[in-house]
């Protein structure tokens, strides 16, 4: 697959995706086991074009199929037909040019907040030495303001606290991408809203590009520079892209009083209704 | 769990009294022959079992062995038998519980094996090995070694598939991913299959040895033939307080190891 000039901008392009769920069994059985109903559509020829250090958010129903289509783009799963190209090159499984945030933040137990951020450098750049590891490591988590919680087990952190370390662990491997399952979702209003301006700080000053999944229209209004609609499951598709204008730095009042954002958040609200309405109705 | 309002010094202190209780009860009823003619009562198993802790490692040859040598006997062979089950237990379990292929190959003989009397080995030991040490350890092998392999493969059929997804996105090898996440998150059941391992192991031990020739086992036989009953509960109170302590090894790692997920 070379690269044409079609996509010198584009970074990561989904063409003609579906995924189809079968049960397979895999290799090592336990990182297969989910829900199976065999021979579920769950995502339907999906085309999107994500363009270097943007920030996109993917919104859409419960169960449309966001979370299939992230894991996608992160190489954990496979698409049952159509391609995705990362730098114009074929995704083939995970690999550290993307790093994803998980909802519920899975940090090892066993591990405190720093040795987690090491496990992910060591695995990223296996010849590194300890020393420059760990060294790495707490700048990543300084970054996330963590400086004074590094070797807390995540038993004695705060869901809040959790998350950072999830994402200081994702940006820690060098990724070009950020991919992130609700990364919020878990956690109160407040903290919420700080883990919001936090990751809009970090993307401001370092760009990477971002995409995010969520439900909630304030955070895709908040952070994104384009939103992702997606229609209800099954044979889910994109149904709208939405261009925010692109004003930085954001500010929270932005979204409440500029008329542009109003509009668009009128809109997703009147998809999401509609959507999640069709799911009720079925 | 909570218990009741017991504090834990109060805890002890009333451990220690039903203690001295059952022994005065028992040294009555031992005296009043309720238990047959020549029961032994406490005072006088507890008297023996000073004068046997008084000298625990002598040896005159092998019908006279101190306590503490016949301990020490079985505790070699039980310490060589189960840690040469771990050694199989753990790798076996952790390809098991990955491998459908090797879980169905091995299933069968797992499910046949396990519930086989310890004992059932003894003959087989002494035919293959012709020799009771060789046998004693083989038997302690064959009889700890299934707890812990069920208990290990379990466990990497239920770890969180999360952790699996988290190391497979940063881009680890497999190799990287079972022993780095694989066999920590598994930790705490390999702990729960040893320390059921440890208790099997510690109880067939002394079974084993009365056909064995020595080991604290074969004491209790040979004090049986001599018909010396405060001999046998004196073996019977070391026994019960090594196993305590075996227990209590593998429960401190075992709190080492709780990552309280
Ligand atoms: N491994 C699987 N096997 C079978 N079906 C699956 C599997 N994974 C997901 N699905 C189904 O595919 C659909 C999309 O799931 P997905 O988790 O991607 O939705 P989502 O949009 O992320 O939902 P949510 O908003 O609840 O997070 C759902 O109907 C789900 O049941
Ligand atoms: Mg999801």
């Amino acid at each position: 697959m070379s690269a044409t000039n079609d996509y010198s901008e584009v970074q990561l392009s989904i063409e003609n995706v579906g995924k189809v769920f079968t049960s397979e069994p895999g290799l090592l059985r336990s990182l297969s086991r989910r829900r199976t109903s065999a021979g579920y559509v769950a995502l339907e020829d999906v085309n999107l074009r994500i363009e270097e250090n943007t920030f996109v958010s993917i919104i859409g129903p419960s169960g449309c199929g966001k979370s299939t289509l992230l894991n996608l783009m992160a190489g954990l799963d496979e698409p049952s037909s159509g391609q995705i190209l990362m730098d114009g090159l074929r995704i083939r499984g995970p690999g550290p040019d993307r790093g994803v945030v998980f909802q519920n933040y899975v940090l090892m137990p066993w591990l405190t907040a720093l040795e987690n951020v090491i496990y992910a450098i060591e695995t990223a750049q296996p010849s590194i030495s300890k020393g420059n590891a760990k060294e790495q490591a707490r700048e990543y988590l300084s970054m996330v303001d963590l400086e004074k919680a590094m070797d807390r087990y995540p038993r004695e952190m705060s869901g809040g606290m959790k998350q950072r370390v999830a994402i200081a662990r994702a940006l820690s491997i060098k990724p070009k991408i950020l991919l992130m399952d609700e990364p919020f979702g878990a956690l109160d209003a407040l903290t919420r809203g700080y883990l919001q301006e936090e990751v809009l700080h970090l993307w401001e000053n370092h760009r990477v590009t971002v995409v995010l999944v969520t439900h909630s229209i304030d955070e895709a209004l908040l952070l994104s520079d384009q939103i992702v609609l997606m229609s209800s499951g099954p044979n889910a598709r994109i149904s709208d892209l939405i261009d925010l204008p692109r004003i930085r730095p954001r500010k929270r009042n932005m979204i409440e009083t500029n008329p542009d954002f109003l509009a668009v958040k009128q809109r997703l609200e009147d998809h999401l209704f509609r959507e999640t309405r069709a799911i009720e109705e079925k | 769990m909570t218990k009741s309002s017991l504090s834990k010094p109060m805890g002890l202190l009333v451990s220690i009294v039903s203690v001295l209780i059952a022994l005065v009860v028992w040294q009555i009823l031992a005296k009043q022959g309720l238990l047959g003619k020549n029961f032994p009562g406490s005072l006088e198993t507890l008297k023996e079992l000073q004068w046997w802790l008084s000298d625990p490692f002598f040896n005159n040859g092998p019908n006279d062995l101190g306590i503490g040598t016949n301990l020490l006997i079985s505790l070699r062979r039980v310490m060589i038998g189960y840690s040469l089950s771990i050694v199989v237990a753990v790798p076996l379990g952790l390809l098991i519980g990955v491998s459908r292929l090797a879980s169905s190959s091995a299933n069968p003989f797992i499910q046949l094996l396990k519930p086989v009397s310890p004992l059932a080995w003894l003959p087989i030991g002494l035919f293959v090995f012709r020799d009771s040490e060789l046998t004693g350890i083989f038997v302690i092998f064959i009889s700890s070694v299934w707890p812990t392999l069920i208990s290990t493969s379990f466990g990497v059929q239920t770890i969180n598939p999360d952790y699996l997804r988290v190391s497979r996105s940063l881009g680890a090898s497999q190799l990287r991913t079972i022993t780095k996440v694989v066999l920590p998150a598994v930790m705490p059941n390999i702990l729960a299959g040893m320390r059921i391992s440890m208790g099997i192991a510690w109880l067939v031990i002394v079974a084993a040895e009365m056909l064995l020739g020595s080991g604290i086992g074969y004491f209790i036989w040979n004090e049986w033939n001599n018909l010396s009953l405060p001999n046998i509960f004196v073996a019977i109170i070391v026994i019960g307080l090594t196993g305590i302590l075996l227990d209590q090894f593998i429960g401190a790692l075992q709190k080492r190891f709780d990552y309280q997920l």
